[in-house]
């Protein structure tokens, strides 16, 4: 079968090519998908240029992506929650990687239905993003009348996170660039911050929750605008210490000035690794089906232009989801 | 199963041979919620007598989108008619939208009963009158009446399924989108 495959750690012109690959073979509590679409994600461009090599090294080639829609077509004795013929979608576990082929296998765990009112296109663009949205905000526990501030609401997790604050009854506000303004709006936000014009910290006060998806000084700022006893939840932002311990890490310490800025807003600051989740992807086909969660596409490639697509996230000015239509 | 006997001999006088036939050939099952009953690409030889419950069959288009042709609920017959008499595999999906409970023939058997209880005719005539005239219905509907008119007629033809069915489900039945279902939904509350 027909892949694009990751050949080296570089730049993405020189690190991706398609190779001929045999089709993967299930074990027990595996399905097989004939894939439809995939979607890409900035964690696709970053695995090829390296900058995971030390936690999540690869071996090469290595096909490359996590999410997926398709058809199931093979299923191994142990899985008896998927029938031949069904529809899913998937963000498929790390060891599992490898979305933009024409089959890959996937541990049913990490597998749902997709949601029956949208295309594999619009299906594929949803699992990463959703699971990490919903992951983080699940975590916090947003809850109705909740004021959260999502930053970057044109991205695809802030995007995804947008509607899932807004279905949950919370008031969001979210930042985002003049370009972006309008369609954000339509997502649902309640006060899109233009950050361009306007300085989100003089707009949002008293916030219960700060989605931080952006890291770097982002992360320390939210404790100026929440409120006391309020709650920091961040992707990409340092680790705390009850994940770091998961990885192993069993020495590592909050930073000081994340420790001092929880201590003095009596606040909580948690880092969500989003994990694959089957059942997770159910909730959201359940909210994609009741239109609480609408998939925000910027583009479909074909397969045969895989390469063009991932240039195109590269350039990080995506508004949506980057899909590539495999079949 | 006394209910369908009922039905059937409103219409037709079968004989108590013929009747008890039609009762050994009958396989009342409860199927939960999700259960698939006839699954697209599959071979059908199943039709289903729906005694309570709501059942759905839907087609997927090449994008993957489901579409509804058909709801079941009490007293309703259901299956992939096109696949049973062209021989060919499900081009629709049959599933349960709630507990349901159903009557499973195989229609071969089912069919059996023409020649072996010739009386059982009139009722399999009457039975593919009313679905011949309920899809010819269902054609004109959609060419004539309005999105608003269609909805009055699925209410008044499907009472209650809008409790189990998703807005997606009836959506696509009616062949709108769930935007314009809302719209719809919205202004008949204001009246």
């Amino acid at each position: 079968m027909k892949a694009l495959q990751i050949t080296k750690y570089g730049e993405i012109k020189d690190s991706l090519a398609f190779n001929e690959v045999s089709k993967p073979t299930v074990q027990a509590k595996d399905v097989l998908i004939e894939v439809k679409a995939a979607a890409i994600n900035p964690i696709d461009k970053s695995i090829i240029l390296g900058n995971f090599q030390s936690m999540m090294p690869i071996s090469f080639p290595s096909t490359s992506a996590y999410d997926v829609s398709g058809v199931v077509v093979e299923k191994g004795s142990d899985v008896n929650n998927f029938e031949i013929g069904d529809l899913v979608y998937s963000r498929v576990p790390q060891e599992q990687m490898g979305t933009i082929a024409e089959f890959v296998v996937v541990i049913s765990d990490a597998v749902s239905k997709k949601p029956g009112n949208i295309s594999f296109e619009e299906a594929a663009s949803l699992p990463l993003a959703g699971l990490t949205a919903l992951q983080s905000l699940e975590y916090v526990g947003i809850k109705e009348d909740d004021k959260i501030l999502i930053h970057a609401g044109s991205g695809g997790v802030g995007s995804f996170a947008i509607q899932y604050a807004k279905a949950k009854g919370a008031y969001v506000y979210t930042t985002t660039s003049t370009d972006n303004v309008e369609w954000v709006k339509e997502l649902g936000a309640d006060r899109v911050i233009n950050y361009k014009i306007e300085d989100y910290k003089t707009i949002v006060k008293d916030a219960d929750i700060v989605f931080d998806t952006l890291g770097g000084d982002y992360t320390a700022e939210a404790f100026e605008v929440i409120k006391k006893g309020g709650k920091v939840v961040s992707v990409v932002g340092s680790l705390d210490e009850e994940t770091a311990k998961m990885f192993g890490m069993t020495d590592y310490k909050l930073p000081e000035e994340l420790k001092t800025l929880c201590e003095d807003k009596e606040a909580s600051y948690k880092f969500i690794f989003m994990h694959p989740n089957g059942a997770h992807l159910g909730e959201i086909k359940s909210m994609v089906e009741d239109e609480k969660i609408k998939p925000i596409i910027d583009k479909v490639y074909p397969f045969s232009e895989s390469i063009e697509a991932f240039a195109h996230l590269a350039t990080g000015r995506a508004k949506g989801k980057i899909v590539i239509k495999i079949s | 199963m006394e209910e369908l006997i009922k039905k059937v001999n409103s219409i037709i006088n079968l004989s108590k041979e013929g009747e008890a036939y039609f009762v050994s050939i009958a396989r009342e099952k409860s199927t939960p919620k999700g259960t698939i009953l006839i699954r697209e690409g599959q071979a059908v030889d199943k039709v289903f007598y729906v005694t309570s419950g709501c059942l759905r069959s839907y087609c997927i288009d090449k994008s993957g989108k489901e579409h509804t042709l058909q709801f079941a609920i009490k007293n309703w017959w259901i299956s992939d008619y096109i696949a049973i008499h062209s021989d060919e595999y499900a081009t629709l999906t049959v599933e349960c939208l709630t507990d349901s409970n159903v009557i499973e023939f195989n229609a071969k058997e089912l069919n059996g009963m023409l020649t072996l209880f010739p009386e059982y005719e009139p009722f399999q005539r009457n039975l593919l009158e009313r679905h011949v005239l309920s899809l010819n219905r269902r054609i004109l509907n959609q060419l004539q009446l309005t999105a608003s008119e269609r909805y009055d007629l699925f209410l008044k033809q499907y009472p209650d399924t809008e409790q189990y069915a998703r807005n997606y489900h009836i959506a696509t039945y009616m062949g709108i989108t769930q935007e314009s279902l809302s719209r719809i939904r919205v202004e008949k509350a204001k009246k």
